[in-house]
């Protein structure tokens, strides 16, 4: 079977009753990655996904339905949550927390920024200390263990790039399979800006193919992408990658539309399958010898509380008490420009040029730091949302205005770390439900101050970086108290070598149950720079190998 | 997905008046929203929702948000008919909050303008004055988004008839470009920019 045969294809039936070797619950950037190396490392897996399956001509650049109606995402009535700022308040619902319910989950539509972490990533805490209100600690792996599988994915997937410019990024083994994708108009400008500040502008590691890979189009410059699923099928998340091949592989059944409710255990404490909705809302039990738990940084620990039991009264794997807590989303600054010329971002990638040089803003007073793009990509609507605010809003000149920024605006992004904090967490609410019953996500979330400060230095420099450019005129300001929605889903099962303080170890298995793995943004110690998806890919793969090679010694019964 | 900025930023444009027309109608816009995307507008566009005496005021409170100058507007892009067309889908919930927002309109009219009810009647200068005596509305910001929407969503929802509204902000409705896509990417613009480091 061709992979793009298997597009759609459900793969080959395992019978409920017969323990598959792995149940992996989630199919984007975490499950999709399992099932692809737990299918090629020779194990059975039913891959169950909640979302459909949708295919390239599903895809249109309608960005009423993906964008304002949040088409491919969690949205009410099905998916209900509820906020509240600190532990003391009532939660109320809102749509806080944002991903995309299908095959390939977010990697489906993400806008594809594929940075690696870099070594300071993995011990920023040893290198320097902690931060007050916050609960910073090493990793319990390095940059250099997780290295080949950071290559292996790049080459798994087809990444676009050109390693080896910065001096500051971690070793590589491997070069990117592919080159850089078409430069842009925001690329050069944040060429000029870098050059004009004496730093550097380096090509962007993006998951979209710029050349034809493996049997998929190369990317066709449509612009319609950050947020948008790709019709042709060049961006390379799971749902055009992992997931066909592990379908291709006739050792993956893929389930979609099937929503799981609990993780059963045996009197012995070791996982035995799971329990869940099938797309008519019929219970299904489906028997394991394993469980992989790849369902995102929210639906992750949801599961492992919806699956409690009088062995696990705080729910699954959770005598640490840290299932759930420090959420973390990555800040993200944002600062509008004008240019003199046309830039024309609504064509090409997102994303072509990035510059690093805030990386590590320790030496700033800091913790943490981040990086820069220039980007504009935001279709016809959003674009007339966001014309200058200082402008008119409506009318002949506002619509005079709406002719120039389409054409000739862009923005500085920035993309920063955020402190784990120990109340900022996802856990049930006591009263909300979703459509299938079940207790509703309920966040808690508030910044620490000390991000605050970070975001406002990451969006100045910015400006700086927008000016330094050439603007005509710059608007915008950092972000509040509120970050208004969660995308980047991370934490909230972190990895350590310590299972009074952390949820799984680091091999991703739970330190309270032998035959139960987590990974996924859930794994997270700290929160990179901003763009997580590739390490969370990395440490699938790692996991994948290190749970099968665990199932041939024999060690998850 | 990769980033969260940009939704935010929406959210907080329009979140806290346009979108509460969508936003807050979660619980019918998924079904009500596919199978609004599959009516596609294949003969003359009809009202299903408004009465014609509506939608006169409709257009002609979009037409000031969008003007027909030396270019098409709301008015030629078709917005009422996106705005129909949601009343009696995916903001089916928001249609008696709608209604009261054109009959307060009404009494805004007469208020400034004695013995007049209807926007439509109205000079274009005095339908301005009325809509900036009301700016500050959540009708306004309602009616604002609901403009915006219909003038650039994709046809296939009612308005942006014949991508009047790609057109008029220069989005080409294309599947593919070719670089170099602007002013700044041409190679020898970008040399001239950046000298030896191009």
């Amino acid at each position: 079977m061709t992979l793009q045969g298997a597009q759609g294809a459900q793969g080959r039936r395992y019978n409920t009753n017969e323990a598959v070797d792995f149940v992996v619950v989630g199919s984007g950037a975490a499950g999709g990655s399992v099932a692809r190396e737990l299918t090629r490392l020779g194990h059975s897996v039913v891959l169950i996904e909640q979302g459909k399956f949708y295919s390239r001509a599903d895809f249109k650049h309608d960005e009423f339905g993906v964008i304002i109606n949040n088409d491919y995402c969690n949205t009410p009535p099905s998916h209900i949550q509820t906020w509240r700022k600190t532990p003391n308040d009532k939660a109320e619902q809102r749509h806080f927390l944002l991903y995309a319910t299908a095959v390939g989950g977010s990697s489906m539509h993400y806008a594809a920024n594929y940075w690696r972490f870099r070594p300071v990533d993995f011990d920023e805490f040893s290198r320097y200390g902690a931060v007050e209100g916050a609960a910073v600690a090493d990793w319990p792996i390095t940059y250099d263990e997780l290295e080949p599988y950071y290559s292996a994915v790049e080459w798994a997937i087809g990444v676009s790039g050109q390693g080896g410019l910065d001096p500051n990024e971690g070793r590589r083994s491997r070069a990117y399979p592919l080159p850089p994708l078409d430069l842009t108009g925001p690329g050069v400008l944040l060429e000029v800006a870098a050059k004009k500040l004496g730093i550097r502008a380096f090509p962007a590691p993006m998951a979209i193919a710029s050349r034809p890979y493996k049997g998929r189009e190369a990317c066709h410059n449509c612009g319609f992408c950050w947020y948008f699923p790709c019709e042709w099928g060049a961006k390379s998340g799971t749902n055009f990658t992992m997931v066909p091949e592990a379908i291709a592989s006739g050792r993956c059944e893929l389930r979609t539309e099937c929503k799981v409710r609990t993780i059963e255990t045996d009197d012995r404490g070791r996982v035995t399958g799971v329990v869940y909705f099938d797309r008519d809302k019929r219970e299904v039990r489906q028997q394991a010898r394993a469980v992989f738990l790849c369902a995102n940084g929210a639906e992750t620990p949801r599961l492992l509380f919806m699956s409690k039991s009088s062995r696990f009264p705080d729910g699954l794997a959770n005598s640490s008490g840290m299932v759930g807590k420090h959420l973390m989303f990555n800040g993200n600054t944002a600062g509008g420009a004008l240019f003199e010329h046309e830039v024309n971002a609504y064509k090409g990638a997102p994303v072509t040029r990035i510059v690093l040089d805030t990386y590590d803003l320790h030496d700033k007073g800091h913790w943490g730091g981040g990086g820069f793009d220039f980007r504009y990509p935001f279709p016809p609507l959003l674009s007339a949302l966001n014309v200058p605010p200082d402008g008119p809003q409506w009318g002949s000149a506002f619509k005079q205005s709406l002719k120039h920024v389409h054409t000739h605006a862009t923005q500085c992004w920035g993309h920063t770390s955020q402190l784990p904090v120990a109340t900022n967490a996802v856990d049930l609410d006591p009263e909300a439900k979703d459509s299938w019953g079940l207790p509703a996500i309920r966040v808690t979330y508030r910044e620490h101050d000390a991000d605050l400060r970070l975001y406002k230095y990451m969006f100045d420099r910015g400006i700086e970086l927008l000016k330094a450019a050439g603007a005509t005129k710059t608007w915008g300001g950092p972000p509040g108290d509120d970050p208004g929605l969660g995308a980047h889903l991370l934490g909230t099962c972190r990895m350590g070598n310590d299972p009074r303080s952390s949820v799984v170890n680091k091999s991703h298995r739970a330190h309270d149950v032998p035959n139960l793995f987590m990974v996924d943004g859930s794994s997270f110690v700290t929160s990179g720079r901003g763009q997580p998806t590739l390490t969370i890919q990395a440490l699938a793969f790692r996991a994948a190998d290190l749970a099968s090679q665990m199932a041939k010694r024999g060690e998850l019964g | 997905m990769s980033d969260s900025f940009s939704r935010r930023e929406f959210v907080a444009t329009v979140g806290s008046i346009g979108a509460v027309w969508l936003l807050a109608d979660a619980s019918e816009r998924s079904e009500a929203m596919a199978h609004a995307a599959h009516q596609v507008r294949a003969t003359q566009p009809s009202l299903t929702v408004l009465t014609r005496e509506q939608a006169i005021e409709v257009e002609a409170f979009a037409s000031r948000i969008i003007p027909t100058d030396d270019s098409p507007g709301a008015r030629e892009a078709g917005v009422v008919y996106f705005i129909d067309r949601g009343l009696s889908t995916w903001a089916q919930g928001q249609r008696p909050m709608f209604m009261e927002g054109l009959t307060k309109l009404s009494r805004d009219v007469d208020a400034r303008f004695r013995g007049q009810s209807k926007l439509s009647a109205l000079t274009p200068q005095q339908q301005d004055e009325v809509l900036k005596s009301i700016e500050q509305t959540p009708f306004f910001g309602t009616m604002r988004f609901a403009t915006l929407a219909g003038m650039f969503s994709l046809p296939t929802h009612g308005g942006n008839k014949d991508f009047i509204g790609w057109k008029l902000i220069g989005q080409v409705e294309a599947m593919e470009f070719k670089a170099p896509f602007g002013w700044y990417d041409q190679p020898a613009n970008r040399r001239t920019l950046l000298g030896g480091d191009a």
